[in-house]
Formats: C-alpha cells, structure tokens, sequence
C-alpha cells in the first residue's frame, strides 16, 4: 500500500502542531485553498482525499470495505501516523467530521482537538432528534447524482464539466476538481447520508470546535446545538453564512474563529 | 443585415430569450428571472425574486446542490450540464439543464445561469441508465453463475480424484492378492495330483477329484481377476495369438468343460475348418466363462449348445442355452464388471467378472461379442473373431 498515492496526500507549511484537512461528501481536497494559506506559517499542513474521491487511487477503493465510515476513520489514522508531526488537530468538513470523531475513538488520545465544519451525526430525522431530512430526501438525492451520471462514458469522470465562464482555467485543473467514480460517489451518498453517528459522538471529550453556519441546508442550526450538548468538550460558533461551506464562502470568519481555538498549538506568530 | 434596422432592446432579448436566464447573489437570492424561466416553472417574475434559486429545487437537487455545484461555482467560476430537477407551481418536476457562470462586476459578484428543458433527452437518458442498470445486473448474475460452475467443477474433480484414488488402490490390492494366491493354490494342486498317482479307495478318488476341480474353479476366478485389474490398471490383457485350429481347440475346451460342468449336457456344432490366428488359451478361457455363466443362469434340462462357425473373413463362436431371459433393461451394463443378470442365486457366481473378461478378449482380438436373449429361442452370446488366417 502507498498511502501518499493512495489518498493523494500534500504536506505543507510548518510549525509544532499538525492541521490534518478532510474534506465533505461531493468534493476533495481542493476546497480547502480559501483556508490554507491562513495556516501556512504557524502549521504543518496536511490533506488528503478520501479514497474514491479526488485525486485518489480508485482501484483502492474496495466496496465492501467502504461500506462504512469506519474504513475512512481507519485510513485517517494510517495518514496521521505517517505524515503528522506534533499535537494533531483535525479539521474536517461535513462527514468528515464523523470521520475524525471515529478515528479518535479508534485511537484515543492521538488526536487533540477536532475543528468540525458543518457537522452532523445524523441527517435523518429521529423520535427526538432533528437532522433536516427524511428517509425519501436521501433518495431524491440519489436519483439526482444518478441522474447527473449519465454521459459519463467511463469510470473516470469530472463531476461537473468545463468552464464557460473562464477559458483560462486549463483543462487539467477544471477536471481535477471533485473527480469521480459514478458508482462510488454513489455509494459514499448512501453511507454519508444515511449513518448515525449519535452513539460514536456522545461524550467524545477532545476539545471540538464546531463552526455552525446560521443558514445550512445539509446541517442545520438545530444539529450544531445538539452536537454542542452532547460534545462536553465543545465550543459552537455561528458562522454568518448561506450555504454547507462556509470554509470556502466565509473563509475569513472560520480562520478567525479557528485562531481563537488554535491559539494553545501555534507556532510564534 | 436587420429587417427594421436594429435589433429589439436588451431587455426584450433576455426576457424572451429561448432559454431560462436567471441572475442570483452569491448566496443564490435570485435578482432578476426573465419571462422564459418564469413560464417554464408556472410562475410569475415578482414571485420569484428574493426566493433562493435552491428553493426552487427538489429536496436531492438542493443537497446536490449544497455538495456539489455550489462549491465548483466557488473554486472553478462555472459549471456546465449540471441536471437538475426543478419544481414547477403546480408540484410537476421540470428536468432542466443548467449552465452557470461566476462574475464579478463592480456592483458585485453574481451568478448569471442559463437553464434550458430538457425533459425528453432526460427521459431517453435515463432509459439508458436503467438498460445499463439491469446488463449490470444481468452480468453479476451471469459472473455469480460462472463462480458457482467453477467451484461446481472444482468440487466434482476433487471427489473424481479421490474416487479414482480409491479405486485405483481397490484394484491393485485386487491384483497383488490374486497373484499371491496362485502359489498356495498351484501347491495344493500339485499335492492332490501326487496323491492321485498312488492308490486309491473310491472315497478318496472322489475327494481328490473334488480337489482338483475347485482348484480349477478358484484358478479360473484368479485369472478373470487378474485380468480385470491389469484392465482396470491400463495395462490391457495381453494375448499370444499364433495359428491353431478353431474346431479343434474348441473341441478340446468342452472335453474339459464336461468334466467341470458334469451335470450339464454340452454339444458343439462345427462348420467350416481351418486354422486362424487366435491364443488359444484365451479362446478357452472366454468360451469357459460364456459355459460358466449358462449353466449357472440356464435351463440345465435343455443342452448348452456351442457353434462354432468359421466362413469368409470371420469366426463366429456361440454359446446357447434355454431358460429364463435376460431382462433387457440389465443389457445395456451386462458387460460391466460385477455386474449379474440376475440376483435370485448369488451364490452360483464369481465376483461378476466372467461377461466383461469375456469382452475384453475378444477385443483384444479385434473382435466383438453379441448378445440375443428372449423367452422362446433361449440366449444365445456370439464371439466374432476376425479370421486372420495363418497362410
């Protein structure tokens, strides 16, 4: 196994503590380029693509195995081990940072504190719990992926092609953006979309920052303060924002609520 | 060149535009929705403003867009062909094909997007998907049957192994134990020929001709089981063919017949002369075991009939008998060792090896063996030998 091919792996920056990115259902590593530069200075840098995603080795990408977020939380650790140096403190976005949540409960201790974008342990609606969707919400989604699958010739596809707007964009950077299989993103839906990571996220006592956009369809306000309650190490903050990726149209706002709670790991300003 | 001179104002262009345009804040408040996008959707333009252009999207469409193309319009500044499904005022859904662009403009950043219907090419397309769908489906059955084929087959040669394993050490016990059994039964042989030399009561006369004739009889159950294992081993029975006369080797085989099988009334009926090439000691040793097996399953009131008959290129050897026939189903495996055409007196026969020695022979000598049975001729079991004439 080569792990630097594997989940496409980049190291940069530097200093004591080491910022490990994950990135969200849909996309891979590169929408973190509104946040990084922000740590280049005061951290070591690490991202990756989820295996599947991006810029990953497809053919790692066991369907069985990936039936679960558990292999992904396995495979984080592989990364941390390997490329982490220092206190690690993982940001991840999305379902990503359930992923964190697991890795830590599969190897307490090595992670030391976790930056959630946008998180959620459950999107579908329970007894007592809102998560913003229902069952049938999840299959409209999968139906609209399908749907967006066709004339995807072969197993290698961009997500969504070209760039009308900007002919200066090569050929090779439009498509590298959120690359991938039809039949993967597919089933990362399904385990995304339908997981419940209540019980892994119950009592999980790293120090969480939870950035909350005020306005986020994906997880909604009622979830950051659920998490908020269950997380007795947790920080929420509100982050005026319309949309699932604040860390790419609030940018500015995430890296100085992030400052605030980094503060204990960076490097001399 | 224009009919009147110009074209039509901006405004009229966009409005009537053959495709929806939509102008939106980054966020996705829609500013500015011309006439074609309102009417695709049922509505009118001032409901539409200040509404999220995601509002107007199916519950999969809006997390499509929240994960997939609101990012990509961030990062990259367009997207192109991005399929969406939109709801119309009265809950229809619209299939529309988006294609949108980031701007920047002194008054702002705004998301100009085109939307165009695209609602056959979306039913053609998904018809595709479903074909694909079910020859994906088609073929895991297809890869699921093959798996269980080759495990099938794997299965069926390891039990064929196993099974040829044992039979192959059935039958060289079979042969290592009927060739350590000639010895003690040659010496037994020899002794009661010794002792026929001297004198005798009748008694004793009696006895050792009672000796003689079962030392024969287990001599003769050796040889077919010999001759079934080297079969079976692939060695093939072997045969010394040489020139002898049929008519007299014949003969000579019933005189000993008579003597092994006193209680049955053995003729022979001849034909022809001659002598061919045939080993004569496998010529008496089939006609032996064709007379064994009529006494043992014939009408012994009757006489067992043997016909020699040599003409042209061929000699015919027949063995007759009356009685009971043999039922035609057990014909087709009467050949095949240890098999019996009957199991009413399982203590008249050998191991069932007699027929199928029989057989072997007379391939061995190029020829082949007949059977004819019925109720009212009797049954009648031809050896035809190629008459290989010795000049």
């Amino acid at each position: 196994m080569n792990l630097p091919s594997r989940n496409n792996v980049h190291v940069a920056g530097s200093g004591n503590a080491t910022l490990v990115f994950s990135h969200g259902f849909g996309c891979d590593q590169s929408m973190w380029q509104f946040l990084l530069p922000h740590f280049q200075g005061r951290f070591r840098l690490v991202t990756y693509d989820l295996v599947g995603a991006g810029r990953s080795d497809l053919a790692a990408y066991d369907r069985e195995q990936y039936d679960s977020l558990c292999r992904y939380a396995e495979d984080l650790n592989e990364i941390i081990t390997a490329f982490a140096e220092g206190p690690v403190i993982l940001v991840g976005h999305s379902v990503s940072a359930m992923i964190g949540a697991l890795a830590d409960r599969q190897q307490p201790g090595r992670i030391a504190a976790h930056v959630m974008v946008g998180p959620s342990p459950c999107y579908i609606d329970a007894d007592d719990y809102t998560g913003g969707f229902k069952e049938a919400d999840i299959h409209a989604l999968l139906d609209t992926l399908d749907s967006n699958y066709l004339g995807w010739s072969s197993a290698m596809a961009p997500v969504i092609m070209g760039a009308p707007g900007q002919p200066a964009l090569s050929e090779e950077l439009t498509n590298s953006f959120c690359r991938t299989d039809p039949d993967i993103a597919r089933q990362f839906a399904r385990v995304t979309f339908l997981s419940d990571n209540r019980q892994d996220i119950h009592g999980l006592p790293t120090p969480v920052l939870i950035l909350q956009s005020t306005d986020d369809l994906i997880a909604p306000m009622a979830v950051g303060e659920y998490l908020q309650g269950v997380l007795p190490n947790s920080r929420l903050c509100l982050i005026e924002n319309i949309g699932h990726c604040p860390h790419m149209s609030a940018p500015a706002a995430c890296s100085e609520a992030m400052d605030a709670f980094l503060q204990p790991w960076a490097a001399g300003q | 060149m224009t009919a009147g001179g110009g074209l039509p104002g901006v405004d009229e262009l966009y409005e009537g535009a053959p495709c929806g345009l939509v102008i939106t804040s980054e966020a996705g408040t829609i500013l500015r929705a011309n006439q074609t996008f309102c009417d695709a959707l049922g509505r009118a333009p001032a409901s539409l403003l200040q509404h999220r252009f995601q509002d107007l999207l199916t519950m999969g469409g809006r997390i499509y867009h929240q994960t997939h193309w609101a990012p990509l319009m961030k990062m990259q500044g367009a997207v192109a062909e991005v399929k969406l499904d939109l709801l119309h005022q009265d809950g229809r859904i619209i299939t529309m094909l988006l294609n949108g662009v980031r701007r920047e403009h002194p008054e702002g950043v705004f998301y100009q997007l085109a939307l165009s219907g695209t609602h056959e090419r979306d039913r053609y397309e998904r018809e595709l998907l479903a074909a694909r769908r079910r020859a994906e489906a088609l073929l895991a059955q297809a890869t699921a049957a093959e798996v269980a084929l080759q495990q099938a087959k794997a299965e069926l040669a390891d039990a064929y192994q196993s099974a040829q394993r044992r039979a192959a050490f059935a039958e060289q016990t079979v042969a290592i134990a009927s060739h350590d059994l000639k010895n003690p039964l040659t010496a037994i042989k020899m002794a009661a020929q010794l002792l026929a030399q001297s004198e005798q009561r009748d008694r004793e006369r009696r006895l050792l001709g009672s000796i003689g004739h079962s030392c024969e009889r287990a001599e003769g159950m050796i040889a077919d089981l010999l001759d079934f294992a080297s079969v079976r081993l692939g060695q093939g029975i072997t045969i010394r063919s040489r020139p002898a006369d049929l008519k007299n080797t014949v003969e000579q085989t019933i005189s000993e017949l008579r003597l092994a099988f006193a209680h049955a009334r053995i003729r022979h009926l001849s034909r022809g002369y001659g002598q061919i090439d045939i080993d004569p000691d496998r010529l008496q040793q089939m006609i032996g075991n064709l007379v064994a097996n009529s006494v043992a399953y014939g009408d012994m009131t009757h006489p067992v009939t043997i016909t020699t008959d040599l003409a042209g290129d061929a000699a015919v050897i027949a063995v007759h008998n009356h009685g009971t026939c043999i039922p035609e189903a057990l014909i087709p495996s009467l050949f095949e060792p240890m098999t019996r055409a009957t199991d009413q007196d399982a203590t008249v026969r050998s191991v069932g090896l007699g027929l199928f020695i029989v057989r072997e022979l007379a391939e061995a000598h190029g020829g082949e063996i007949t059977l004819s049975s019925n109720t009212v001729s009797g049954t009648t079991f031809s050896i035809r030998l190629p008459a290989g004439r010795a000049s």
